[in-house]
């Protein structure tokens, strides 16, 4: 028991040890060795810094970090929310009516091969590099694995249960509200949970290529001016607003869906 | 052979459906592109296919439109296939050992967040604006999905199989490379299309923000010289690429996991 004990902690210092020296090797080769001019690589101190001063510094693209997090955050989740209140029952009409599923399910299948930042373009064309433009871009994006997830949730529902309801009488539409949805719901909300993810990824394409705020014109600046660290700092501040997005719907689904 | 026939002709009204849904929509389009003001803004479906199919000989730029699709794929491919091979070895690695996946887990968890687009900058400012970005881009999207996927199947393998292997004498070098990797082949292969679809994801972005040829170039020039059709028929070839990819990919899986086929 003991000796478990041990060896888990083994390779938790062997992890920290791991991340330290990666950290200590980074910082050698920018400070002491010189490798790299700080334009290639900044070191992970001046990363830092340059993470805590961009709370308050607006230099050089006109924007705290949070009011670009706040503008990024503000696009991609009404994006996502109205992609997932379109998606979610589309997907389900087109998995429990044959009619909606022969008629919807061909033009789905025409659409789904492009993917959402080859909308851009056209999107800006159409509706200029303000809100509504990134806001569709990201409805696309995430309206696609709503409707796939929320399809394949519902076309998997036990056929023993659906007999048992129609024994006991209950009507078409009583079948899909109380037997096929809840059984479909870890599905969809896989779906959300993917279509999150790629709300975000897709906002930050949006971003770098048509926009005047928010994380990935922040980056996107950073490489014109050839700020690394400020693209280190971009990076890391996406990445962790994405984890963090993901672990929220995680903990909602946990709470929300039981007998997983 | 009843049940044949009906199963015969059911496939009849799903492609029936199917032809009149997309006419339908291309209709509609097209009504709505010449009679009424959306024709300003939109071209309709018959200017954009014979955009697309007159830019198989007359070159966008530099390039016909095939050119540009088959840069594109090759980029893809390059950086995809190193992706693929190194994202297996160090799942496979990870799992494998337990030292490894001390020292490489907690690098990779911080990495594997960032998507594949945000990579573009850096690798623009890293390795200039020649192909080498375009490959770290790609590159990047397969490893980490790869990555993550082989290193979960690995670690899930069935204890039964293992058990049973340990008991007849296998050697625990061998047990991965002939009980691991093969059971984890399925799950390698979510993987490996999830990295596809990154990669080409990435591939597009990346030739949007900085190239002078490829598919992405295409749609992005469209939209600086306000050329619709031409980002459309763009539009249309990447879905094509993106399609024939994804049925490839399941094509290689079909075959190369026929055992493991779910009987419908």
């Amino acid at each position: 028991m003991l000796r478990r004990i041990y060896l888990k902690r083994k390779y938790v210092i062997i992890s920290i040890i791991s991340v330290v020296s990666f950290l200590l090797i980074w910082q050698f080769i920018c400070d002491y060795a010189k490798l790299f001019p700080s334009f290639v690589l900044p070191s992970p101190t001046k990363v830092l810094t340059t993470f805590i001063k961009k709370f308050t510094n607006k230099s050089p693209d006109g924007a705290t970090l949070l009011q670009n997090l706040l503008a990024s955050l503000e696009i991609a989740l009404s994006g996502f929310a109205l992609g997932a209140i379109i998606g979610v029952p589309l997907g389900i009409a087109m998995a429990w009516y044959k009619k909606v599923d022969l008629i919807a399910k061909p033009l789905f299948d025409l659409l789904r091969p492009i993917p959402p930042i080859a909308w851009i373009p056209i999107m800006i064309l159409w509706l200029g590099i303000g809100t509504a433009a990134k806001a569709s871009i990201i409805f696309v994006s995430s309206f696609i694995p709503c409707v796939v997830n929320s399809y394949s949730g519902i076309k998997q529902t036990n056929n023993v249960h659906l007999w048992v309801g129609k024994t006991f009488g209950a009507t078409n539409f009583e079948l899909l509200r109380k037997i096929a949805i809840p059984s479909a719901l870890p599905y969809i909300f896989t779906g959300l949970r993917v279509s999150l993810g790629t709300s975000w990824v897709s906002l930050v394409a949006a971003e770098m290529l048509a926009s005047t705020r928010g994380l990935g014109y922040m980056i996107q600046i950073g490489r014109v001016v050839a700020r690394t660290d400020v693209i280190i700092v971009g990076m890391l501040t996406i990445g962790g607003v994405g984890a963090l997005l993901a672990f929220i719907l995680q903990q909602v689904e946990n709470r929300y869906i039981k007998g997983k | 052979m009843k049940k044949l026939t009906l199963e015969v002709r059911q496939n009849f009204i799903v492609i029936e459906y199917a032809i009149i849904a997309i006419l339908g929509f291309l209709g509609i389009w097209h009504i709505a592109v010449t009679f009424t003001s959306i024709g300003k803004l939109v071209p309709g479906p018959l200017q954009v296919l014979a955009y697309f199919f007159q830019s198989f000989v007359v070159p966008i730029g530099k390039n016909t439109i095939q050119e540009h699709a088959l840069i594109s794929l090759e980029r893809v491919l390059i950086g995809y296939s190193v992706g693929v091979v190194l994202g297996i070895a160090s799942g496979i690695g990870m799992a494998g050992s337990k030292l490894f996946e001390a020292i490489f887990k907690p690098l990779f968890e911080i990495i594997r967040p960032i998507p594949t687009i945000a990579w573009i900058p850096l690798a623009i400012l890293w390795f200039g604006i020649g192909e080498m970005p375009k490959y770290f881009i790609i590159f990047y999207g397969a490893y980490a999905n790869v990555t993550l996927n082989t290193y979960a199947a690995a670690k899930s393998v069935n204890p039964t199989l293992l058990g049973a292997a340990r008991m007849l004498g296998m050697k625990e070098k061998d047990l991965l490379l002939h009980i691991v990797l093969p059971s984890s082949i399925p799950q390698i292969f979510a993987g490996m299309q999830s990295g596809l679809s990154a990669s080409w994801m990435g591939v597009i972005a990346a030739e949007m923000v900085k190239s002078n040829n490829g598919i992405g170039w295409v749609i992005i020039m469209g939209q600086e010289s306000a050329n619709t059709v031409q980002i459309l028929a763009g539009m249309v070839a990447i879905a094509v690429m993106g399609f024939l990819m994804a049925s490839g990919m399941r094509i290689l899986e079909g075959r190369l996991c026929s055992w493991n086929q779910k009987k419908i």
